[in-house]
């Protein structure tokens, strides 16, 4: 899997942080601890020098070996002075045999090294021909300081990096916040909320990006807007001269046995078409009104009792009901229905069950019918306006103004739900509208 | 007893079409092509409905169902092109009793025209709701003694809740009884029924003491 951009940004700060500093943190290292190690050498010798020039005068003298328990300076150091005659030494036991060989018989000399198991530094000197003279300084403080030293580097390293991360997330959220911004209103215009718009941003770089976005979305609205006004005032002028033919229509039909054989089916075919033409242009009107907002407020209704309602004026259909308040416009959920009811009898023969059932936070509005049911590639089709057509053989004498299921989609759309079509079993369809439950 | 019916219509075409098909349904049609001619008859001639476009040339729709108003209460069916609720609204908060958008049908507008003017159910007893008296017979109402005018519509509304004594009566059942809907989606007509009828009865229409809302549900009356 790709990861998402801010998690790159957030990673590529937090390694580049951690390799800056752990390479400063090493060279850190390198010159304290050669630099503090070094110093410790020289003093370590410039002591020796002082010590031996005592012993050299005290060296056959039998004081010796109160000279070098007083030269010591702790308990971890010691100061051997090896005789042809034998051996005087101070402090902490040591073998001479555990010295390194070379600094003993080739004096002066200066080592770091291990001696019964402690780090020391061991300077030898030569001490009146050929007496030798040898003195450990014990390394343990310097290690302690050189522990001290690397714990505090390699928390600072591991520290900046975790900073360096934080900073990325961070800067990358700041950077990308304005894109966030433009998907979310991108996606909102994609629903079909026009309106949706991105603040004004202060940043040169993307106020251009975003007066664009912006005028983009202005035009589209206003476009749509043009286009319901358009549909609007066309059916508005078609309603005076419907009302005429319509009632026209009404008056020659029931005087349908006056005109016999052709002149009459050619009159039952105007009268049918005009009425046809009249739902219509009400329909029309109704969808392209459909998109303003001339809304009431939205009131608590009672689904079930709803449903109730609107079936009780038809042709029965057996319910299942379960007790559910939505909110919205009432208009538009009695139209919902009539429409998928109108649309089950037109098309699947009439519906076989109404049902309400709650679904978590959701309620579910299911008509069901048995009839031929819609192939999964006309599923969204059918929602589109006019899409009567794509039913192959649907067209018959009472076929509806071809905007009934696109009525649908738009009301639900306004009461902020969704419809969609699935099979049922074992034939048939069901249309399922989604609202959230008040 | 045939039903005489004023038509307000500017549009020759649609008040021909429109009276055939009214006398179809044994109306009586008479027409008019403006305001001011309608008012002009009615003051000579009486009518049992007026059918009223309100979208007219000279005065204006809204104007003549003011002014049949102050006049009386003689029932009105508002015609109106367009279906914007500021439209409607503007017409029922006039005083009209009903409406309807063109394209319509005569059949639709002959079934409201009937429920408009139906007839009360005989024998009914006077009511008493707080200082409200109803009596159904002589289709008056007082308040506090003082007689209180409700058009038909109204009457026959606050008739409705005050005969169920108090237990709820649904939207869609005072839509039915009233205006003889079986389209229940609209919800304008009632609403603005209601606020008119709240505010010839009700002390503080605002926060309604006697007709009282139940949400999501209808109306009831304070038992």
């Amino acid at each position: 899997m790709r990861l998402t951009l801010r998690c790159r940004v957030t990673l590529s700060f937090g390694f580049g942080l951690l390799l800056v500093t752990s390479v400063l943190a090493f060279a850190t290292w390198n010159l304290a601890s050669g630099y503090m190690l070094r110093q410790r050498e020289a003093s370590a010798t410039r002591q020796a020098e002082v010590n031996v020039r005592l012993v050299e005068k005290s060296l056959s003298s039998p004081g010796l070996d109160e000279l070098l328990t007083g030269l010591t300076t702790g308990p971890d150091s010691s100061i051997l002075v090896l005789t042809p005659t034998g051996l005087v030494s101070a402090g902490r036991e040591v073998e001479p045999s555990e010295l390194p060989a070379d600094l003993v018989t080739h004096p002066p000399g200066r080592a770091q090294t291990t001696v019964a198991g402690l780090s020391v530094i061991a300077v030898t000197l030569p001490v009146a021909g050929n007496a030798v003279y040898v003195e450990l300084f014990p390394l343990q403080q310097l290690d302690r300081t050189f522990g001290f030293l690397s714990a505090v580097l390699i928390a600072g390293t591991v520290g900046s990096a975790l900073l360096g991360a934080a900073l990325g997330s961070w800067a990358s959220k700041r950077a990308l916040k304005p894109l966030a911004e433009l998907n979310s209103a991108a996606s909102r215009i994609a629903g079909g909320d026009l309106r949706a718009r991105l603040p004004d941003q202060d940043d040169p770089d993307l106020a251009a990006l975003a007066a664009k976005f912006n005028s983009t979305a202005n035009a589209l609205e206003q476009r749509a807007l043009r286009d319901a006004r358009f549909a609007s005032d066309v059916s508005h002028e078609l309603r005076s001269p419907l009302t005429t033919m319509v009632n026209a229509g009404a008056v020659l039909r029931r005087r349908r046995e006056h005109l016999p054989g052709t002149a009459g089916t050619a009159l039952e075919l105007l009268t049918s078409e005009v009425d046809r033409f009249a739902r219509m242009v009400v329909d029309l009107l109704e969808i392209s009104r459909a998109d303003q907002t001339d809304d009431p407020p939205p009131e608590e209704i009672a689904l079930d009792a709803l449903v109730r309602n609107v079936i009780a004026t038809r042709t029965e259909v057996p319910m299942d009901l379960e007790p559910a308040v939505v909110r919205g416009d009432r208009r538009r959920l009695d139209r919902v229905l009539t429409n998928l009811l109108d649309n089950a009898e037109r098309h699947a023969g009439g519906a076989v069950l109404v049902s309400v059932r709650g679904r978590g936070s959701a309620v579910r509005l299911e008509v069901e019918d048995a009839g031929p049911g819609v192939p999964p590639e006309l599923r969204e089709q059918i929602f589109e306006r006019f899409a009567r057509g794509v039913m192959a053989g649907s067209r018959g004498d009472d076929t509806g103004s071809g905007l009934g299921l696109a009525l649908v989609r738009e009301h639900v759309h306004r009461l902020g739900g969704r419809v969609w079509v699935e099979d049922r079993s074992p034939r048939g369809s069901r249309f399922v509208v989604e609202l959230t439950e008040f | 007893m045939c039903v005489q019916v004023l038509m307000v219509e500017d549009d020759e075409r649609i008040r021909q079409a429109l009276s055939l098909a009214l006398s179809d349904e044994d109306f009586t049609v008479d027409e008019a092509s403006s305001g001011e001619e309608a008012l002009r008859r009615l003051e000579t001639e009486s009518f049992d409905v007026m059918l009223l476009d309100l979208t007219l040339p000279g005065m204006d729709g809204l104007e003549v169902v003011r002014t049949l108003r102050s006049r009386g209460d003689l029932p009105i069916i508002v015609v109106t092109a367009r279906t914007d609720a500021r439209d409607v609204i503007a017409g029922l908060e006039a005083g009209a009793d009903d409406y309807v958008t063109k394209p319509l049908m005569a059949s639709v507008l002959a079934a409201r025209i009937r429920a408009l003017l139906r007839r009360r159910g005989p024998g009914r007893e006077a009511v008493r709701i707080g200082d409200l008296e109803i009596r159904p017979q002589e289709g008056l109402v007082h308040r506090a003694g003082e007689r209180v005018h409700l058009t038909r519509t109204e009457f026959r509304l606050l008739l409705e809740l005050a005969g169920a004594g108090g237990r709820i009566v649904t939207r869609e059942q005072l839509l039915q009884k009233v205006w003889g809907y079986d389209y229940f989606g609209d919800t304008r007509l009632l609403d603005v029924h209601i606020r008119r009828l709240r505010r010839k009865i009700e002390a503080n229409p605002d926060e309604p003491t006697l007709l009282l809302t139940v949400r999501g549900t209808g109306y009831r009356i304070r038992s």
